[in-house]
């Protein structure tokens, strides 16, 4: 068939006329017949991207029935879509059309207008070379479902269920235990200060409980996920009745399933019993919150308490970041029950990062609690041992030891992410997208991550990412619209295949599987972004990139090295 | 070797880091060396050595593979991929008696305009003193 390429070359103002021979361009690129059965209509024009260069490019792409189109102009960063626009409004597919940037890439780094205009001239010509290898792509679209699963029904649950379901959206939420609430709905006050939240933490449960657009399962566990953003096919199962399986349609998942803490009586320096008068900060906050007092098992109120930070950090490998504030909450809180109790804290580092940390720690330090800043720490029942920073050594009996455990992924965190097919961070808590500039998403598009399930974090920073979440969802799906999934993907060819499964491994998204019965790797194109690193890693050639193929940039690459 | 040469380097640049830096040279007016044709790819892990060796056999002086810089790969890990595969390639250079110097892998961000023309700058000057490619001669296959 014969071929008609449209070469166009924007003046750009002076920027790319001053500095390159737009008419040498011109001259040179309409002399190419590298190819057959070709024909190639080149001009220039003075500003391709206003109004009337559009209508132009329109006009003349219709009159001269071009086959492919070249524009060399600015950065496929500035005019890329509007071209692709063009292309759109015509008969010409998008996918037929190349920018190549002689603005950035030639006038602009030269002062040598010879030189530039030889480079723009070989610039061009791989593009068109290119072109021509280029095939016609369809965008494909697809109906989404608005509807959201949230995974969780703590705090972080609860946030990113109310504001979505605020927003219209049906959320269902499934939560393994038998109550909402989670850790933070037996804490009498929170953070930061002492803030009483009981009252508001209780609202917003009854409101997940009576909203319309929440679906509340409680006792129930994630089973098996399939689908991609828009299109997801959840089956949750009843933890009590294994027979009772429900199915989910939905477009989006908040993942809020929340931490559990170090079991200290696993670490060789904290030897006791469930007999003992050692507890966690948790424990504490419980007890506080059921009898609003707090007591040894003996039932009488403690005389001296001793407080140790930090167990397990060593272990884990990281801070908590919120234990120490939670510890001179409850320091503050014994002072309060009875303000003659001793009070000791045992710390090696402070960590207090919210602007209202520091008053509240002088506050605390000024009613008579002390700290204690110790450089090694052990105890043994309530007999704590301890060296300083300056190498002193102590030992001490209190009445009640009060233990902030590091923070650790909830039980059945791997179990979980390998049913989503996210991954996890080195220390077991779920991975982000981008940890700067993409900290609520995830690797797969539509799975989205709060809360305690990504790290430590208080209550306030939970709330954001909740909140941050459902309006991502809230506009990526928007009910009634529909998405258009990137065509430029990967595809294997069936025949070049050796099922070596190598793209497997390297693909970040999971976006290839294994089909067992022909024994080749298969990509799902709704999941696949078209970085093109299975391309990279294919042994035997079988997987090209759309758009990106090894004949489209080998046309580009032969051009260059001429 | 003529008098005046010219090399031919071709520069496989990610779209999201490198491919950026390389407009902002050009936006910052910065000067750099005609020698280089950039090829736009998603990805610096789109680029398979065999595609590297195959430019090197067609006559490139020179490979350029920019990247963004370790832990901010747009698609998360595909720069280390990339690393990985061109460690590799290094080596098959070696035992092929291929000069390794041809090929270049820099990481070089989306802000990192002046450090693009800086590669190009680097990187054209050590080819033009390493002379044309031998290999087009050599090689038959």
């Amino acid at each position: 068939m014969k071929k008609k390429v449209g070469i166009y070359i924007c003046q750009c103002g002076p920027n790319i006329a001053d500095n390159v021979d737009i008419d040498k361009i011109i001259e040179s690129v309409s002399a190419f017949n590298d190819a057959d059965d070709l024909e190639i209509v080149a001009k220039p024009y003075g500003l391709l991207c206003s109004g009337e260069g559009k209508d132009y490019l329109k006009q003349e792409i219709e009159e001269n029935g071009l086959t492919h189109l070249v524009i060399g102009a600015c950065s496929p960063r500035d005019h890329n879509n509007t071209f692709i626009g063009v292309c759109k409004e015509t008969s010409l597919n998008p996918y037929l059309y190349k920018l190549i940037n002689i603005r950035e890439h030639c006038a602009w780094i030269i002062h040598d207008k010879d030189k530039a205009t030889e480079k723009a001239i070989q610039y061009i010509r791989g593009g068109l070379r290119r072109v021509l290898y280029q095939s016609e792509l369809f965008e494909n679209k697809l109906d989404t479902n608005p509807d959201v699963l949230v995974i969780g029904g703590g705090i972080a649950g609860i946030e990113a269920a109310l504001s979505l379901a605020d927003a219209d959206r049906q959320v269902f939420l499934i939560e393994k235990t038998d109550r909402l609430g989670g850790k933070a709905a037996t804490f009498k006050t929170v953070l930061p200060k002492q803030q009483d939240a009981v009252e508001a933490i209780q609202l917003k449960i009854q409101t997940v409980q009576d909203h319309p657009h929440i679906q509340v399962m409680l006792n129930t566990r994630l089973d098996r996920i399939i689908g991609f953003l828009g299109n997801f096919e959840a089956e949750v199962r009843s933890i009590d009745d294994a027979e009772k399986m429900t199915e989910l349609k939905i477009g989006a998942m908040v993942v809020a399933s929340g931490f559990s803490l170090y079991d200290a009586s696993t670490h060789p320096d904290f030897i006791f019993s469930g007999d003992d008068e050692v507890y966690t900060a948790l424990q504490i906050e419980q007890m506080i919150a059921e009898k609003n007092q707090v007591t040894t098992r003996s039932g009488k109120a403690p005389k001296s308490v001793a407080m140790i930070h930090c167990v397990g950090r060593e272990e884990v490998g990281y801070c908590s970041q919120i234990c120490c504030n939670a510890m001179i909450k409850l320091a503050a809180r014994f002072k309060t029950q009875s303000p003659d109790t001793t009070v000791k804290v045992f710390f090696r580092d402070l960590c207090l990062p919210h602007q209202d940390d520091q008053a509240f720690y002088n506050e605390i330090k000024a009613q008579g609690v002390e700290f204690v800043r110790v450089n090694r720490i052990a105890t043994e029942g309530s007999q704590i041992k301890f060296t300083t920073m300056d190498e002193n050594e102590g030992s001490e009996l209190f009445d009640m030891v009060v233990l902030a455990p590091a923070m650790i992924p909830a039980d059945g965190t791997p179990d979980l992410a390998t049913k989503l097919g996210i991954s996890l961070h080195e220390t077991g808590f779920f991975q982000e997208a981008h940890q700067a500039i993409n900290p609520v998403a995830t690797a797969t598009d539509g799975i989205f991550i709060v809360g305690t399930a990504h790290g430590p974090r208080g209550i306030q920073a939970t709330l954001l990412q909740a909140q941050a979440a459902a309006s991502k969802i809230r506009v990526q799906l928007i009910p009634g619209e529909q998405i258009v999934p990137e065509v430029r993907v990967s595809e294997t060819l069936e025949a070049f295949c050796m099922g070596c499964k190598t793209c497997l491994e390297v693909c970040h998204y999971g976006a290839i599987v294994f089909d067992e019965d022909k024994g080749i790797s298969v990509v799902k194109e709704a999941v696949c972004r078209g970085c093109g690193n299975c391309v990279g890693s294919c042994p035997s050639g079988a997987i090209q990139l759309k758009h990106f193929t090894n004949p489209q940039l080998y046309q580009e690459m032969i051009e260059a090295v001429q | 070797m003529g008098k005046t040469f010219n090399p031919k380097i071709t520069a496989f640049l990610c779209k999201w880091c490198s491919y950026t830096g390389a407009d902002l040279a050009g936006t910052s007016r910065l000067q750099y060396p005609t020698a280089i044709i950039p090829i736009k790819v998603m990805c610096s892990s789109r680029v398979d050595p065999v595609f590297l060796i195959r430019a090197f056999l067609k006559g490139a002086d020179g490979v350029l593979i920019g990247g963004c810089h370790p832990g901010d790969c747009h698609y998360e890990s595909g720069n280390y991929h990339t690393r990985r595969r061109f460690a590799i390639l290094q080596s098959i250079f070696d035992s092929l008696n291929l000069e390794k110097d041809r090929l270049r892998l820099s990481w070089i961000s989306a802000s990192e305009g002046p450090k693009f023309a800086r590669v190009c700058n680097e990187f054209t000057d050590k080819i033009q003193k390493m002379g044309p490619n031998p290999t087009r001669k050599n090689m038959f296959i």
